[in-house]
Parts: structure tokens; sequence; C-alpha cells
């Protein structure tokens, strides 16, 4: 093996990690003319990376030119399903035409091994370094201040004034630091998905997509994620259909909610099933997500580090919204842009790196999480009634209003809303949850 | 399962970059075994009467979700080094 070559303190600052949160933070210091070098443990960026996955580019495409991107398909349209385990399917579908011109609202399906390596690509064309296949192990700390980072190559301390810590859900490097709390187990969600070819055709017709046009779809209740904490997702690529399940696991305690059971339950859901008909399997993937809401993200600053992206758990789930890849992008930049303000003044300090955290609290990263991370602990404070008793009850207030027979409408209505308001306990539960899920609608 | 993990790329790191910090907990303690209902790669196993699960570290998604899943908290989990394991083409 050939001598490893010294490159302490030629760098200004070490980015851990080569996701989203990394090479934003990489772009940023870089296009403020400073020398970040970019650490990845995978063989390429990308490559020990698993998203659901829509990638939301706002940021992105502010740092970037995101025109050569490998992109699959914009997102045209989002449905929203309730499943019973009976079979029942409640959906409501969008497809706003503004979905249908530039930018797209910013949402894209995309394959995070072909999007990060690009990503990092960006970085590296800004001036970035990055080394693969390297594996930081640890913090180099002297007199209180972090000065560099271990890593899994033979004489491979690197110093640096500052370290973006943005090493993604399995925050190893922070935890052995004593920089974050390992994550509390009701915190952390396994997800499990499975990639599937299909002709380009075959796709666009079963969707009723054209061009680059895609779809998201999201299913929740017990026919979606049996009897857990979670939900479902299917998205639609140029020629491969990508779908899973995400849910606490607090609640994967046996062989009936085992990640491939549930998974398998999903796949063979009669609203499901003829969606993903025929194909092949090419991949099969599971990560974990940090979904604790506000309560859950780490302290950002420390003297000479910040803490990004996933490692800092920032990552949205109100049930409606799903976010991740901006939260991460977002915090990278500002990551960035606070370590090259403090360069500027030639000093690194906790203090110096608080203009981070202030941005970020600032942000709509911060403000989202406050504001609708109370939803997944609603949801599970509720669970038997929001997975299982208010999709069989919606299915069935759907039927009983549109069935067709001699009684008149009225009537049915009349039935229709007595189904519902069984579920939800009597006019008092129903405002009692309504002011309950109140925030997850404004 | 095989079907899922023949579609997966891994490099063998040569060693496991998991294990179990204290024997004894697993032997006397664990009755849930919660490492095996949440790996979704089938990477920690039961093998007969044995009281501490066998672990399959080549099959393993580096989800960590066995890390959160041990109530014991009695999971070793690194990362594979010099970017070996899992090595996704999509993600």
């Amino acid at each position: 093996m050939t001598e490893t070559p010294n490159y302490d303190d030629s760098f200004d600052a070490i980015v851990v990690g080569g996701g989203l949160a990394g090479s934003s933070a990489a772009i940023t210091l870089a296009q403020r003319g400073y020398d970040p070098i970019v650490i990845e443990r995978g063989d390429t960026p990308g490559a020990k990376n698993v998203f659901g996955g829509v990638m939301y580019t706002p940021t992105i495409r502010d740092l970037v030119d995101i025109d050569d991107a490998p992109k699959e398909r914009y997102v045209a349209q989002k449905a929203y399903s309730l499943l019973s385990e009976e079979g029942d399917e409640t959906r409501l579908t969008m497809q706003p035409h503004d979905w249908r011109e530039p930018p797209h609202n910013d949402s894209w399906m995309v394959l995070r091994r072909d999007f990060d390596e690009w990503f990092a690509q960006q970085a590296v064309e800004a001036g970035a370094t990055l080394i693969t296949d390297t594996t930081v192990t640890d913090l180099i700390v002297e007199g209180g201040q972090i000065v560099g980072v271990e890593t899994d190559r033979p004489d491979g301390d690197l110093r640096a004034p500052a370290v973006v810590l943005a090493e993604g859900a399995n925050s190893l490097v922070s935890e052995a630091a004593g920089l974050k709390e390992p994550d509390a187990r009701d915190d952390v969600a396994v997800s499990v998905k499975e990639v599937r070819t299909y002709d380009r055709e075959t796709i666009e017709e079963r969707f009723n997509l054209d061009g680059e046009a895609g779809a998201a779809y999201h299913y929740f209740g017990d026919g979606a994620c049996g009897d857990t904490v979670g939900g479902g997702f299917l998205y639609t690529n140029k020629r491969t259909i990508a779908l899973g399940v995400v849910y606490r696991i607090a609640d994967a305690n046996d062989d009936e909610t085992g990640p491939e059971a549930v998974l398998n339950r999903f796949k063979s859901h009669p609203a499901v099933a003829p969606l993903i008909e025929g194909g092949r399997m090419v991949e099969y993937a599971a990560h974990a997500v940090p979904e604790g809401g506000p309560d859950a993200v780490p302290d950002l600053v420390h003297d000479g580090a910040v803490i990004a992206g996933d490692a800092a758990s920032l990552v949205l789930n109100s049930g409606l919204h799903l976010e991740g890849t901006n939260m991460a992008t977002e915090s990278g930049h500002l990551a960035g842009r606070a370590i090259a303000d403090a360069l500027d003044q030639g000093r690194t300090d906790a203090a110096a790196l608080q203009p981070y955290a202030d941005a970020l609290a600032e942000s709509y990263v911060m403000e989202n999480l406050e504001e609708y991370g109370w939803a997944m602990e609603a949801a599970a404070d509720e669970r038997e009634f929001v997975f299982d008793d208010l999709p069989r009850a919606v299915a069935s207030a759907s039927a009983e209003y549109f069935r067709v027979d001699r009684v008149p409408k009225a009537d049915h209505l009349k039935a229709a809303k007595q189904r519902i308001l069984h579920a939800t306990g009597g006019y008092t539960g129903a405002i009692r949850k309504a002011w309950k899920f109140r925030k997850m609608f404004y | 399962m095989e079907d899922r993990l023949y579609t997966i790329k891994y490099e063998d790191a040569g060693e496991s970059h998991l294990d179990v910090k204290r024997a004894g907990v697993c032997e006397e303690q664990c009755t849930t075994y919660d490492c095996i209902s949440v790996c979704p790669a089938d990477v920690w196993r039961t093998e007969g009467d044995a009281a501490i699960p066998s672990i399959a570290y080549e099959n393993c998604l580096e989800c960590g979700s066995c890390r959160w899943a041990c109530t014991y908290d009695n999971v070793i989990w690194e990362y594979p080094e010099t970017g070996a394991g899992v090595s996704y083409k999509f993600g």
C-alpha cells in the first residue's frame, strides 16, 4: 500500500458523508473560495444511501444548475390513500396544472446512487476534494475543540478547522464523540423498499403519465402497514417503480410485523397489487429514518463542528408531508455558509458557528419541524383510530353514500355520517379528534 | 428473502461489523429477540436452541434498525471498513 500523504491542515473543512447535506455544505464552502474535503464511506457518493424517493430541489437549484442532473420523473400526480385490511381504498388524487410547468414544484423522483454521485461531482467541480471508500471512525478533539477526524485509512488522521457531520441516520461519529445522544427507539422508523423494472410504456399507461410526468402515491391505514404506526409509498421512475413501507422500529416486534412481512402484505393489497403486477425486482433496500420531530434535534453546533441532515434528525413526517431531502440540502448549505463566515473571521469555536443554528431555526426547516412535528405522536396516540377505524369507516361511508338503490340520497347521507361518527366516537369524539389533528390541514 | 438479497451488491469486509456487547444479556435477560424481528435482511438469526442470535453480517443492508430495536442496548454496530458492505445501485 502506498503511503498516505499528509493532508493535515491543507483543507479548510472536513465534511463527513457525501450525501445531500454533505455535498451542499461542500458546494457552499467551495463557492466561497474555501477548500473542503468530503469523506464518503461508500465506493461512490450515494452507494450507501436509500430514500423513498422524491428529491425536493429548491436549495439544490439555487446552488447548481440542475438541468443536467440525473432525474427520473417530476411529480405530476400525488395521491393519498387510506387502505383497510379488508381491501378498501379511499383515495385523494391531485394533479395541479402548475406542477407540469418548470420547475415542477421542485419535486423529482430520482435514484440516489445517480443523483448523489452527480451532486458530489458538482462539489468537486466547484473546487471540493472527494475521497471515497473511507470511513470516519472518530473525531480528534484537543482542549475541547474538534480539530479533525480519524479514518480507517493507514495514517488516516486528518486535521482541519471545521468538521461538518453529515453522516446520515446512523450517526455513529457524532454519538461516539458525545455530540448527540443516540435517537430514542420510538423516534426511529425502519423502511424497506424494492425497485422493480418495467417497460416505460407499461408505467406510463398504468399510471396515466406522459413524457417526464410521474406519480407519487402515499398509503395509510392497516392495509398499508399492518398493525404498526407508519405507511406505504409508491413512486414511478422512468423504467422502474420504487415501493415500500416505513414504520416505527418499536412496532417491528414479531413475525407479523417484520419488515418483509409488512412489505409483502402491502404489495398484495388490492389497491397496490395491480399497479406493480409483472416487472422484476432489481433491488431490495432498507434504511432507518429519524422522525422524532423537533425534540429529537440535537445541539447542532459544537466547538469546531456542526451536525446536518439526517444526523441532525431533520426529517419531517407530518402524515401529509414526507420531507427530508430538502431539509438536508438546506441544512448543509446553511452549515457551509456559517463555516465560511466563521473562517472569514479566523475562528471556528461554537460561538462563531452559532449562526448556522440560528439560520436553521429561522428557516422553513425548523419552522416546519416545530409546526408539524407533533403529527407522528398524535397518530401513534390514536393508532387504532387513524390506522384501523378511520380507513374502514371512510370506505364504508363512501359505499353507503354512493349506494345505488331505491332509498333517497338524504337517508344514505345520514347513514354515512353515522358510520364516520361511530368511528370517531360520536360528536364529542369527533370534535376532540378534529382539534387534535387540526394542524395537519393548515 | 433469498430473492431479495440476491439483488444487492455486497463487498465482504472479511469480518463482522456487528456483534453483541454482552453475551449474558441475550442468554439470561432477553426473551423478545427484537433484533431478529426487526432485521429486514435476516442478518440476526436463531439457530437451534442457541440463546445468542447468530449474525450473518454479509447480508447486512446497514439500515441500523437492530441498534434501536434491542431494548437492552446490547448491539454493537459499526460501519464496515473502507467502503465494504452493501453498495446500492439505485438507492
